[in-house]
């Protein structure tokens, strides 16, 4: 049962202590029980013997419950604010490291991502909230109700001896076959979860294909699949408490005949000498069930236990699984300083290697090749966005790294080849203040805006719906405008626009160029390619 | 919440959760008469000893009783548990399915606009948070109930009407009490904690999914701040739910102490005045202990039920039943032609048309091209002609028949619309082939990619068993691209609209996948929104709309200005 994973152990160390504490406050909440059990069974002993004060039994009974009840509640309040420090805490290292991902890495994309860091880890905090305090329990309790029977009556202290310590033996046996099954359910939630957002994205393709049926039916059979296998982890998980039910439940029915039988002198044995008197017997009966609870508590958080460490071993493949980050911060800098020179040497990066490459402030070049050459990822490296595997860039004259690479970037202006927009009005992604109408109308998004029901307060979907191709790059050239930018970075920039709109696009890039900027553009566009000054072929 | 009940009820789950029901309610009454037992047996027997009657009394039947209530009570427990949570399972199973089906019926726009993100939420969260509506909110309520007022039926004629009356009342009471103060503000709480929840998890999965472009804009580190404030208040929020989960807790606890300190006082006074027997009176303060176990669930109900109805709330439109669709049998007749009749669209009723008395006919056969500046309306106008736009005005028939009669599937099989943003999903190159064609042979599915001059490519990238990753990840965007059209040959559209088709391919590759199609596909009409030159010589003849929303035809591509 002491079988300590690791990854768990490791992942929780630093809330190790304040768990403690609360644990400690739900055992002191639980040993208010063998007052409360005194009482009632002075009280009933004396009913036998014509005597007592049934209404201040009552108020003591009353107020030790009210005791309890503050115990217990300061308890749950030290374990709460515990746990969620400590989820907290594992959580700010996952964001921390994703926010600074170039992109998604093997481990999964922002839904699986969101999963973990939100859904997932909360199982760590029913973990600390139940499981600990329960394993606290089960070491303490039981020892003292098991002192206070053996006091009175090795019989009873016998049947608590043989009923208890075999409990933990299947418990664990039980508990092991559980957490495997745990863990496979717990990868096929995230996996559904991908499933339906992967879907659901589709969904207007689906439509088109009139598959809306058969990719119901999909999804119906992966649900199927995984009602299954958690039913299959819940009759496992149910049985390990049953058993412990089954045991808890035979010994306090052995308790309660011998004592039944003890008090009718029908037996003779099992004290030590003088006969059980009734208050003990009451007394006896009302703490066995005591003796089982912390260890059905601990059963009950079992499953906990096993979330937890599926959760935790997920953590340690999310640690393991590699996630290259983007230099520096992303955050607002002052620009670099400097000539913006631009040099590689022995640039290599996913299988590709560059061809050494200086280019001067206010160059023009095209970046050309088939798709896939690595058009794309030159133009990341080059923004910092990715990490050459070997070789160095460097930007103003010094190597381009973590430290200056925000400085770097607030001097780029950069078009992709596919836009990603954060969920936010049109007026915020294209600049911070008010956006500016000359240049709108250089990018030729006012003609846009006014066609467009809300205007600059549209909210474009993820991926620019909402807008066509050319809508969505014009957007992207108004933000391109209102940034000033000394160096731009433009990927396919006139791809999938008509003629006019490709010019006005070209004409925008060429305009920026005439004040000074550097323009790298990876093209396929032969009238694009004609307009630059020197071309890297890959 | 009814309507979300009777989803989640349907057909063969009622008589699951009718026996998981009738367990739970055996599992607390044998609880309780367990206890009850069993101090009565101790209390009964210590008396018989004391009067030294002790070889008189019958000890058989109560231990026989005590041992058949511990295992009986132990076996109903686990059939209790089984049946409530497969009965659950499959409830929140049929939802979340019936909520897809619906997604998949919305209207086309709302479609392409529907974000990841959300959709995720409402799909996933509200889902899951609905499964508390069968276990932690009806079947422990419905069993507390059975099981108090059975127990004050057996404590009236076992023992005393005033014990059984305190003792259930207390408990009655004492739960209607707690949850008539408590209910509200935990809703309140619990809406808020998931409100804020929602809300987090939509910026996150926002953050992540654009964080190369805020590194570039330089608004990464904000947002990771704005991220962590988000983070902070929903953890103040869990912490305020947990305070008042804690406070009703201790409530329920005393609630809980407070019935048997009525029946140790009762049952004192009725044993000392010696109108009960000590024993009896045992029973009423073992029972009143055994029925803390019914309203323990209580609490946690209280805490979730906020969570619970706003998620309700949310569901129960989606699962509306979509509007009704055409259906039945219409065949479209052979050689029939695609046309517009004067279809103008506006966008809002105060704006400029995009389109404005727009006519055309698509015949069989025919390739036409649109031309136009980006944002004209190329795209509005395929969008139309596939039946997934209604116009604001004007008719869109093929052959005699009107588009919005036509059933969904007769409409899909005679035209297919490839947009400019279409997406692929996660799983095998097949896979992803069969969305068009189901029951396609590998040959097939390879014709189809060679059409769209994608064959070598996948073949050297492992065949048609290669996984993409989500949204077809692990293809470059020109392949993507091609896939896509090949899916589109697979259907074998009598008319074909394609939306840039050759966008992000070079201009061989272009090329020679626009002959591809062609040859692939010798029947079919094709009506292209088009954006370079070799997409406009592929068509017989160009319509260029204009920014005024016209339509006019052109000569012949040779003579456009395109380069």
């Amino acid at each position: 049962m002491s079988r300590k994973p690791s990854s768990l152990t490791a992942l929780l160390a630093p809330a190790r202590a304040p768990i403690a504490h609360g644990s400690v406050l739900s055992v002191a909440a639980s040993l208010i029980w063998l007052a409360q059990a005194w009482v009632i069974a002075g009280a009933l002993a004396g009913w036998l013997q014509g005597s007592g004060n049934p209404g201040r039994d009552a108020l003591l009974f009353l107020a030790l419950a009210a005791l309890r009840a503050g115990l217990n509640h300061a308890a749950e309040r030290q374990l709460f604010r515990a746990s969620d420090l400590a989820v907290a805490r594992v959580r700010e290292r996952l964001l921390g490291r994703e926010a600074k991902a170039s992109g998604s890495g093997a481990f999964g994309g922002p839904g699986a991502v969101a999963a973990l860091a939100v859904e997932k880890l909360d199982a760590l905090r029913a973990y600390l909230m139940r499981y600990h305090p329960a394993m606290t329990r089960t070491a303490l309790i039981p020892p003292v109700i098991f002192a206070i029977a053996a006091w009175h009556s090795w019989a009873i202290a016998l049947v608590l001896l043989l009923a208890g310590p075999l409990i933990p033996v299947f418990m664990a046996l039980v508990g092991w076959a559980a957490k495997d099954a745990s863990a496979r359910q717990m990868v096929e939630i995230g996996t559904l979860g991908d499933l339906m957002v992967d879907r659901v994205a589709a969904l207007p393709d689906i439509r088109l294909l009139d598959a809306g049926d058969r990719v119901t039916g999909h999804f119906a059979q992966v649900s199927d699949d995984l009602h299954r296998r958690t039913m299959a982890v819940l009759r496992v998980a149910f049985l390990s408490s049953t058993v412990l039910e089954l045991f808890a439940a035979l010994g306090v029915a052995m308790v309660a005949v011998w004592v039944g039988f003890s008090l009718l002198d029908v037996i003779g044995w099992g004290t030590w000498g003088a006969p059980l008197t009734p208050f003990a017997g009451i007394y006896l009966l009302l703490l066995a069930p005591d003796f089982f609870q912390p260890m059905r508590d601990l059963a009950a958080a079992w499953h906990d236990r096993a979330a937890a460490q599926a959760v935790a071993d997920e953590v340690q493949d999310w640690q393991a699984a590699p996630l290259p980050a983007l230099l520096g911060e992303g955050a607002r800098a002052t620009r670099l300083a400097g000539a913006p020179v631009i040099t590689w040497s022995g640039l290599e990066a996913r299988g590709v290697s560059y061809p050494d490459t200086r280019i001067e402030p206010g160059a023009r070049l095209a970046v050309t090749g088939r798709s896939g050459a690595g058009k794309s990822t030159l133009l990341s490296l080059l923004a910092g966005l990715e990490q050459p595997e070997t070789g160095q860039i460097h930007v103003c004259g010094q190597p381009l790294d973590e430290r200056n690479a925000d400085g770097w970037r607030a001097r780029l202006g950069w078009m992709p080849q596919s836009p990603q927009f954060p969920e936010q009005p049109l007026r915020a992604i294209i600049t911070e203040g008010t956006p500016d109408p000359v240049h709108l109308h250089a990018a030729a998004l006012d003609t846009v805006l006014a066609r467009l029901p809300e205007g600059l307060d549209t909210i474009p979907g993820e991926s620019g719906a909402g807008l066509s191709g050319g809508e969505a790059r014009r957007v992207l050239l108004a933000r391109l405008l209102h940034a000033h930018p000394d160096v731009v970075l433009a990927d396919e920039p006139t791809a999938d626009l008509d003629p006019d709109t490709a010019d006005r696009v070209t004409e925008a890039l060429l305009a920026l160029a005439a004040q000074g900027a550097t323009l790298i553009v990876a093209t396929h566009d032969a009238r694009l390619i004609a307009c630059m000054d020197a071309e890297v072929a890959l | 919440m009814r309507a979300v009940l009777r989803a989640m009820l349907r057909g063969q789950m009622r008589p699951l959760l009718l026996q998981g029901l009738a367990l739970s309610v055996l599992v607390l009454a044998m609880g309780a008469a367990l206890l009850g037992l069993s101090g009565w047996f101790i209390t009964a027997t210590a008396a018989a000893g004391m009067a030294g009657a002790g070889l008189i009394f019958d000890v058989f039947r109560p231990s026989a009783g005590i041992r058949f209530l511990a295992i009986g009570r132990t076996a109903a427990r686990y059939g209790e548990r089984l049946l409530t949570h497969d009965a659950v399972l499959r409830g929140v199973a049929a939802l979340r399915l019936r909520l897809l089906a619906a997604q998949t019926r919305a209207p086309f726009e709302a479609l392409t606009r529907l974000r990841a993100g959300e959709s995720l939420n409402r799909l996933g969260a509200d889902v899951e948070a609905l499964d508390g509506v069968l276990l932690r909110l009806l079947i422990p309520g419905l069993a507390a109930i059975t099981v108090l007022a059975g127990a004050f039926g057996m404590l009236w004629w076992l023992v005393d009407l005033r014990i059984a009356a305190s003792v259930t009342g207390c408990f009655t009471l004492g739960a209607l009490l707690v949850g008539a103060l408590v209910a509200r503000r935990a809703a309140r709480a619990s809406r808020g904690l998931e409100d804020a929840t929602q809300d987090y998890r939509r910026e996150m999965v926002d953050l992540l999914r654009t964080r190369r472009e805020r590194a570039l804009q330089g608004t990464l580190a904000d947002s990771r701040a704005r991220l962590g404030r988000l983070d902070h208040e929903r953890r103040q929020r869990a912490a305020r739910l947990d305070r008042i989960e804690r406070t009703s807790g201790a409530a329920l606890a005393l609630v809980a102490a407070a019935a048997p300190a009525a029946a140790i006082w009762l049952g004192g006074a009725a044993a000392l005045g010696g109108g009960l027997s000590p024993a009896l009176a045992a029973i009423g303060v073992f029972v009143a202990l055994a029925l803390a176990e019914a309203v323990a669930p209580l609490r946690r109900g209280l805490g979730d039920y906020g969570r619970i109805a706003q998620a309700a709330r949310r569901v129960a439109p989606v699962l509306r039943p979509a509007l009704p669709q055409p259906s039945g049998q219409t065949t479209i007749p052979a050689g029939a032609a695609l046309s517009l009749d004067t279809v103008t669209l506006r966008r809002g009723p105060d704006r400029a048309p995009v389109l404005d008395r727009v006519s055309m006919t698509l015949t069989p056969g025919e390739r036409v091209a649109l031309a136009g500046a980006s944002g004209s309306g190329k795209s509005t106008l395929l969008m139309l002609a596939a039946g997934v736009l209604t116009p604001t005005e004007g008719a869109i028939r093929l052959g005699d028949l009107p588009l919005d009669i036509l059933p969904p599937e007769a409409l899909r099989r005679a035209i297919t619309l490839v947009p400019q943003r279409a997406a692929l999903v996660q799983g095998s190159v097949a896979e992803n082939l069969r969305l068009a064609a189901p029951e396609a042979s590998d040959a097939e599915l390879y014709a189809a990619l060679e059409a769209t001059q994608l064959a070598a490519v996948i073949h050297t990238r492992g065949g048609l068993q290669t996984r993409l990753g989500p949204r077809g990840a692990g293809l470059s965007g020109g392949e993507a691209r091609r896939l896509v059209l090949a899916r589109a040959v697979l259907r074998r559209p009598a008319f074909l609209l394609l939306d840039e088709p050759t966008e992000g391919l070079d201009a061989p590759t272009a090329q020679a996948t626009l002959t591809g199609l062609a040859q692939a596909l010798p029947q079919t009409a094709m009506l292209i929104a088009a954006h370079r030159h070799a997409e406009m010589a592929f068509a017989d003849r160009v319509l260029r709309v204009m920014p005024n929303g016209h339509l006019a035809a052109t000569q012949s591509p040779e003579l456009l200005e395109i380069p």
